[in-house]
């Protein structure tokens, strides 16, 4: 197994590298030169701003340059002078917090939704389901974040007047400790419940199944109680356009899993050992959440996981809107001025987040299912 | 999972066409996708017979009623309303899917050609080539087509059918090259590569006749999973008002939404809702088409990155 995962390792590095030189070889090609032409200057400045920057350089050293200051962390320094590492650093905790709380919430309904259509076999809630899906998949995402707000906002003021908060504008959220803690404790608490769950349920402890979930979420609000950051984490979990951002990435999103999930449990409800719960006369449910989604899962969540850069570009879309975190400003307005380091970084950044996520999901293959611990390399 | 001791082959097209035919997805998704072919091609007769006299109000981008105020919802003279601007929706959205129509032939090819290439060859060669092929795919895979699609379209001068291109030389080299490496890989396993071998085939002969063949299904689900992304991105580009053209079903949204929050009027929910959903139900038409012809082709999915 540590072989294994140092093999893996080793291979998402020459991945990284790679993806890095396409990032840097593509936004250079697709953007060149706008920057200084941006600023209006005259001829001459604009020569002089390129050699300030190194620009009129072979495009081939300018990548040997950006390779070497990668190599060694650093992500190089954008055109108006900061360093791209600290500005694209500065909008990662919001925008993985809402990301993290959106894609985990999004799998698990898709996960629970796919399941309970494939089983219940009634033809038109399946087709009803599978169109609804197919269009929230494929909602255009403008549309869906003012649809959201022009409907939502009023019930969110409600649901804010509920905990003694006022209404608030749709401000952008930029990060902090609070919001940082509320989204690991979110998603520890629902990640953590489910596994309680489950663990419950295998070894027949019905109560704590029912009330792992519950449980859960109860430790999370007491942790936030004891911590002393109740009244502002509420304010955080309640604001405005983080609602709307995480809302809007769930229905994008969930989809998908959804659908996969669905896909899988029709092909394991003909297989013989459902036939042979059914005989033993085990509850549907049981046969249902135990025997058959288990074999069905690991599609899902591969599909989930391996689809994460895609769904990222999708959430920088919708946030461009309500201006969550600041990545989509600092994303679309580099590509207005041309400020390509810092488009290849946030490039880089979704390509880690991708790779990162997709060596968990081959360790977690390799302790499930033995056959691919065996080949190593990436298949 | 294994192949469960059945094969699952289909003989002809004959046989082809009636498995398809019988899947309940891609008949909905043809006849969304047909029902907005037949949209686009209206716009050029209803400009020559019914609004022909009417020029100065139907004219998809510069047109203006003069007689109402706007926006307004759908009358006889207007079927899909009128926008802020007082132009005719549905002259808009008609006009409008001309781009959307390119970009999608544009993803479709371009993801097909070199999914189809950098797939079958990698398959085929094997070896080094393989390898490195296989970590070229699964770098493209990291970034994301959407952001490319949105970065090249900042200099305005990229049409719609160079970015579509552009989406799917990044989606045929990442996602489209895997699916299709694994499945010419299974072909290549089969004994009549082989047979075929025995008799003197030479590569190319046996790549275009024996592997393509039976690749393309497979490459038709996966491109056609692709032009969904690349429609939603193209209509996102057009809301930015960074597209070369003003015309696009983005815009029509932009428009809806700016006007209203800037004349305080009430929302232009005809416009607004044509164009997203002119886009959202030409995408899900694609994606309704590539799920249905999976379960066509591989009833028994099982492929870990499918």
């Amino acid at each position: 197994m540590v072989r294994f995962v140092v093999r893996r390792v080793l291979w998402a590095l020459v991945t990284l590298v790679l993806v890095v030189t396409i990032a840097f070889f593509a936004v250079n090609l697709l953007l060149p030169y706008d920057f200084a032409v941006g600023l209006g200057q005259r001829q001459g400045a604009i020569e002089a701003i390129r050699e300030q920057l190194g620009l009129d350089r072979p495009l081939v050293v300018q990548w040997l340059d950006f390779l070497w200051d990668f190599v060694r962390g650093d992500l190089g320094e954008s055109y108006d002078g900061s360093r791209v590492s600290t500005v694209v650093w500065g909008t990662l905790p919001t925008t993985v917090a809402i990301f993290a709380v959106g894609g985990v919430v999004a799998y698990l309904l898709g996960e629970w939704f796919g399941r309970v259509v494939a089983w219940s076999r009634n033809r038109y809630f399946g087709a009803v389901s599978s169109v609804g899906s197919v269009l929230l998949f494929t909602a255009f995402p403008p549309w869906l974040v003012f649809v959201l707000v022009y409907f939502g906002t009023d019930r969110l003021f409600q649901v804010r007047s509920w905990f003694g908060l006022g209404p608030k504008p749709f401000e952008p959220v930029m990060g902090g400790p609070v919001l940082e803690v509320v989204a690991v404790g979110l998603v520890v608490a629902f990640v953590g419940g489910i596994v309680l769950r489950n663990w419950a349920r295998r070894n027949d402890r019905r109560a704590l199944g029912w009330l792992a979930v519950p449980l859960g979420l109860a430790a999370f609000v007491a942790s936030l109680v004891a911590l002393g950051i109740w009244a502002e984490a509420i304010d955080v979990m309640l604001w405005p356009s983080a609602v709307m951002a995480t809302v809007g990435l769930v229905l994008i999103a969930f989809g998908e899993s959804m659908l996969v999930m669905r896909a899988g449990v029709s092909a394991e409800m003909t297989e013989d050992y459902v036939f042979t719960a059914r005989a033993k006369a085990l509850p549907e449910r049981l046969i249902r959440d135990r025997h058959v989604a288990p074999n069905a899962v690991l599609p899902a969540i591969s599909r989930q996981i391996n689809s994460v850069p895609y769904q990222l570009s999708g959430f920088y879309i919708i946030v461009r809107q309500l201006n969550v975190g600041g990545v989509a400003s600092l994303f679309f307005g580099a590509i207005e001025s041309g400020n390509v380091p810092i488009i290849i970084g946030i490039l880089t950044v979704v390509g880690i987040i991708g790779l990162v996520l997709r060596i968990v999901l081959d360790m977690i293959q390799a302790v499930v299912d033995p056959r691919i611990r065996a080949e190593g390399e990436p298949a | 999972m294994t192949d469960t001791g059945y094969d699952y082959e289909i003989e002809g097209w004959a046989d082809t066409r009636k498995r398809v035919l019988r899947s309940k997805m891609v008949i909905a998704g043809l006849v969304v996708l047909g029902l907005f072919t037949v949209l686009t091609f209206i716009h050029p007769v209803l400009q020559a017979t019914v609004w022909s006299g009417k020029q100065s109000v139907y004219r998809p981008v510069t047109g203006h009623d003069t007689t109402i105020s706007h926006p307004s919802g759908p009358t006889i003279a207007h079927p899909l309303g009128t926008d802020p601007l007082g132009r005719d929706v549905l002259s808009l959205m008609t006009y409008g899917l001309r781009p959307t129509f390119l970009v999608a032939i544009a993803t479709a090819l371009g993801a097909g050609v070199v999914g189809l290439v950098a797939g079958t060859s990698a398959a085929f060669f094997r070896g080094k080539y393989d390898r490195v092929m296989t970590h070229v795919a699964d770098a493209f895979v990291l970034l994301p087509p959407p952001l490319i699609f949105l970065i090249a379209s900042k200099r305005g001068l990229l049409g719609p059918f160079e970015l579509g291109l552009l989406y799917g030389l990044f989606f045929g080299l990442g996602p489209a090259a895997i699916v299709v490496r694994s499945r010419a890989l299974a072909v290549m396993g089969k004994p009549f590569i082989d047979a075929a071998r025995s008799v003197g085939g030479g590569p190319r002969w046996i790549i275009t006749h024996h592997v393509v063949p039976h690749v393309i299904p497979h490459v038709a689900v996966v491109v056609l999973a692709g032009v969904v992304g690349a429609l939603v991105t193209q209509g996102f580009v057009e809301f930015l008002g960074i597209a070369e053209y003003r015309y696009g079903l983005g815009n029509l949204v932009y428009n809806a939404l700016t006007y209203q929050r800037a004349l305080g009027s009430e929302v232009a929910w005809s416009a607004l809702m044509a164009g997203a959903l002119a886009i959202s139900l030409l995408a899900s038409s694609f994606y309704m088409i590539s799920s249905g012809l999976r379960e066509v082709t591989d009833p028994r999915r099982s492929s870990r990155r499918a």
